[in-house]
């Protein structure tokens, strides 16, 4: 009797699944599939509960950057954690007019370079507000496609692994034009250095002179352990306190608008001590390190910045939209950013 | 066909002088590639309507970027098939490998022969047409076999084997099935069997419901013995219940898995052609071939055909809609059929009402044939033998013995 059971089980289950099936042939329309280049998933919004701005309201994604509003202020490049925006201003010639703004700002420096590298990006924002014009955004673009990908000479089996390829140029600057840029403020900070150098020789050789003098006139008297020491730190600290004014500027500002941020200030101060060292250990020998030694402590410098950027400007928002509205902040932006180049051309 | 199409040709006052031997070798050629022709295009449809038919069950699109709703997609797969590079293991048995697929296909393509399309439409007319059928396509199990022998290849080895044990298997029961039918006509020769089936009787010659005398309606036995062909047949060829030659969960592609490129196409070619020959066959036997079935009603009959369809269909929508599917199921798939079959379908009825009937028909059985595969899951190998010695084959010898009494009892035959 089984035999026959399991027959008539077999065809009443085949005729079950013959109709599950045919039932979804006959109604097509219901597909989940999404043609992707012809249709494309909506953009989920959601409220991630920061404030009532529409911008934090969507899904963030691919920075972009207005780059004829940008006048090259590095606000965002020092609120990025993970440094992902690389900025190169410089100074424009006096007559050269680089434009304005669209909020009217005068353009002082000209941005030769600006690259967000999106594979380091971890869309956290932070950059956004700082930014006196508005000109960097969080855009809701999360594909990422573009013809650009094909005009590089990237073999198909390489593609996947080009990290370059995530890296978006915004400066309309020529590529030469940049190079030729970088090399003569490259050029002008390493005669600038030079000269410096020079100073500091001349600076020292005239403490040895004097510490070999009163080394003389000790020995002709009483001799004291204590004193080769003191002319050995001394010029050091001088050399702190005048290459860095914004870093210790930087250190009262967290102090004075922050208190929880002792981090902050302990961080600074290791750095400020890493750099003591730097100029303490070989002052004549200065001139001949690399490049990129110097440069990567000015990232270090740099990156400490960021956590009072970003705080004193997340704190209060009334300020930060009244921020490109004020002329004497803008300026000082510049001011500081002279600061900057300043430092890097000590450095 | 040959000797009409040889007829016509000397009919031309230029090409009378060709010779009347030269012009008989010229229209059997001409034939033969319009078989092939046929079986090649055939192929590219059907995959193409395959897989649309899958990705509808399954909730998808298919196919939507090479053409118009993805129309030149098979197309654009058989060029790609055609430009790949040859491969032959070296450990391989070079003969047999190249010869293995050729005969596959070769034996696909001849079974075609036999197959009336229409009433004239017919390569040959053979009095034992449905034997030839059948053993012709019988030989594609020893291409299978070639092939999985010649791969050097366990999994291709155990494909070939399996393969050579289903057919054989289910060689019998589906023989048994046909020598029913050939019992009741009386004839081998398919050209006959369609013809007895003209004209309209009762269903199951005693229910008052006029339907077309096909030999599905005769009698129950007969209407089992359709479904009892229908499982072997699938079987025979290879399709999803019964694929377990090229189970691709178990035996990577079976003997298909060292195959590439054109080899790998003709297998492709021939699995479809077989396919098709399949759909012809169930058709010719059981659905009256290319006989109309609307051809020879009388005013009453068709009314009360009407009727009865009305009732059915009414029935059967009632059904479907006690359950969680929707209603439109039926009414939909027979408008959907009826209007992808009005414009193609209009044209060859213009050139030959025959050959529409006969491919409508063989359609449908491929697309219950496609039903089937994106259904159904995959038989073990011993549920196989079980389906085959312990349940079909003691059905149709039934079904045999079942058709010799009905058709005693309903006075067919005489005593």
């Amino acid at each position: 009797m089984s035999y026959f059971n399991n027959i008539s089980n077999a065809i009443s289950t085949l005729v079950d699944g013959m109709k599950v099936t045919m039932g979804y042939f006959v109604r097509p329309r219901e597909h989940v599939t999404l043609q992707y280049p012809d249709e494309v998933w909506p953009v989920p919004s959601r409220n991630i509960g920061v404030g009532e701005l529409d911008a934090y309201n969507t899904i963030r994604s691919k920075l972009t950057v207005n780059i004829n509003d940008c006048i090259g202020c590095r606000a965002c490049e020092r609120a990025c954690p993970v440094n992902c925006i690389t900025i190169d201003a410089y100074k424009g010639g006096p007559e050269e007019d680089l434009g304005t703004t669209s909020n009217g700002t005068k353009i002082k420096l000209l941005v030769a370079n600006f690259t967000i590298d999106m594979s380091e990006c971890m869309y956290c924002d932070l950059c956004t507000p700082p930014c006196p014009e508005d000109c960097i955004v969080m855009t809701p673009d999360y594909q990422f496609i573009s013809n650009d990908n094909l005009k590089t000479e990237v073999t198909p089996e390489e593609r996947w692994r080009d990290r370059d390829l995530l890296i978006y140029q915004f400066s309309k600057v020529p590529e030469e034009e940049r190079q030729r840029l970088k090399t003569e403020a490259e050029e002008a900070a390493q005669a600038k250095a030079l000269a410096m150098a020079a100073k500091k020789a001349e600076a020292e050789k005239a403490a040895a002179d004097k510490a070999a003098a009163e080394e003389a006139a000790i020995a002709e008297g009483v001799s004291s352990q204590t004193s080769p020491t003191q002319t050995e730190s001394s010029p050091a600290q001088d050399v702190i306190i005048t290459a860095h004014p914004a870093n210790t500027e930087a250190s009262m500002e967290t102090a004075n608008s922050v208190q929880d941020v002792t981090e902050a200030e302990e961080l600074t101060q290791v750095n400020i001590s890493m750099d003591t060292i730097a100029p303490g250990i070989s002052l004549e020998d200065k001139t001949d390190l690399p490049e990129s030694e110097n440069i990567s402590g000015e990232e270090e410098i740099t990156r400490i910045n960021i956590p009072m950027d970003t705080i004193t400007a997340s704190i209060t928002q009334e300020e930060k939209v009244e921020l490109p509205e004020n002329e004497n902040n803008s300026g000082e932006g510049e001011d500081s950013e002279d600061r900057t180049t300043e430092e890097r051309e000590n450095g | 066909m040959i000797q009409s199409l040889a007829n016509w040709i000397l009919s031309f006052d230029i090409l009378s002088g060709l010779g009347s031997s030269l012009v008989w070798g010229l229209s059997l050629f001409i034939v033969a590639a319009l078989i092939f022709v046929f079986v090649a295009v055939n192929a590219i449809v059907l995959v193409y309507v395959e897989r649309k038919v899958s990705a509808f069950m399954q909730v998808r699109l298919g196919p939507m970027r090479v053409g118009k709703f993805g129309v030149l997609q098979t197309v654009a797969d058989a060029l790609k098939l055609l430009q790949k590079e040859d491969i032959i293991p070296e450990k391989a048995d070079k003969v047999l490998f190249t010869i293995g697929p050729w005969t596959i296909l070769v034996a696909s393509v001849a079974t075609f022969a036999a197959i009336p399309f229409s009433d004239t439409l017919l390569a040959a007319n053979m009095n034992i047409g449905l034997f030839y059928v059948i053993s012709i396509s019988s030989i594609v199990v020893l291409g299978i076999v070639m092939a999985g022998w010649a791969s050097n290849n366990k999994w291709s080895l155990y494909g070939a084997m399996r393969s050579a044990a289903q057919i054989i298997s289910y060689e019998i029961p589906v023989g048994i099935t046909l020598v029913a039918v050939v019992a009741v006509v009386g004839s081998l020769n398919l050209q006959t069997i369609i013809q007895s089936q003209g004209g309209v009787g009762n269903l199951f010659h005693w229910i008052p419901i006029p339907l077309p005398n096909w030999y599905i309606f005769h009698s129950p036995f007969l209407f089992l013995a359709a479904f009892v062909y229908m499982i072997g047949a699938t079987a025979e060829i290879n399709r999803t219940p019964f694929d377990i030659p090229e189970s691709e969960s178990e035996l990577v592609a079976g003997f298909m898995t060292e195959f590439s490129g054109l080899r790998w196409a003709l297998f492709f070619l021939s699995e479809y052609a077989n396919a098709t020959l399949v759909a012809f066959l169930v058709s010719i036997v059981f659905l009256g071939g290319w006989q109309s079935p609307f051809a020879s009603y009388s005013g009453a009959q068709a009314a009360l055909l009407v009727i009865s369809l009305v009732a059915i269909m009414w029935t059967v929508f009632v059904k479907v809609k006690i359950g969680r599917l929707s209603m439109y199921p039926l009414g939909i798939s027979i408008l959907t059929t009826m209007a992808a079959w009005l414009f193609p379908g209009f044209a060859i009825w213009l050139a030959s009402p025959g050959l529409f009937w006969i491919v409508l028909k063989a359609a449908s059985i491929i697309f219950l044939l496609m039903w089937f595969r994106w259904t159904f899951p995959r038989l073990r190998v011993d549920q196989l033998m079980y389906v085959s010695w312990k349940v079909i084959l003691p059905i149709s010898l039934i079904n045999l013995m079942g058709v010799a009494v009905w058709m005693w009892l309903s006075g067919e035959i005489q005593f």
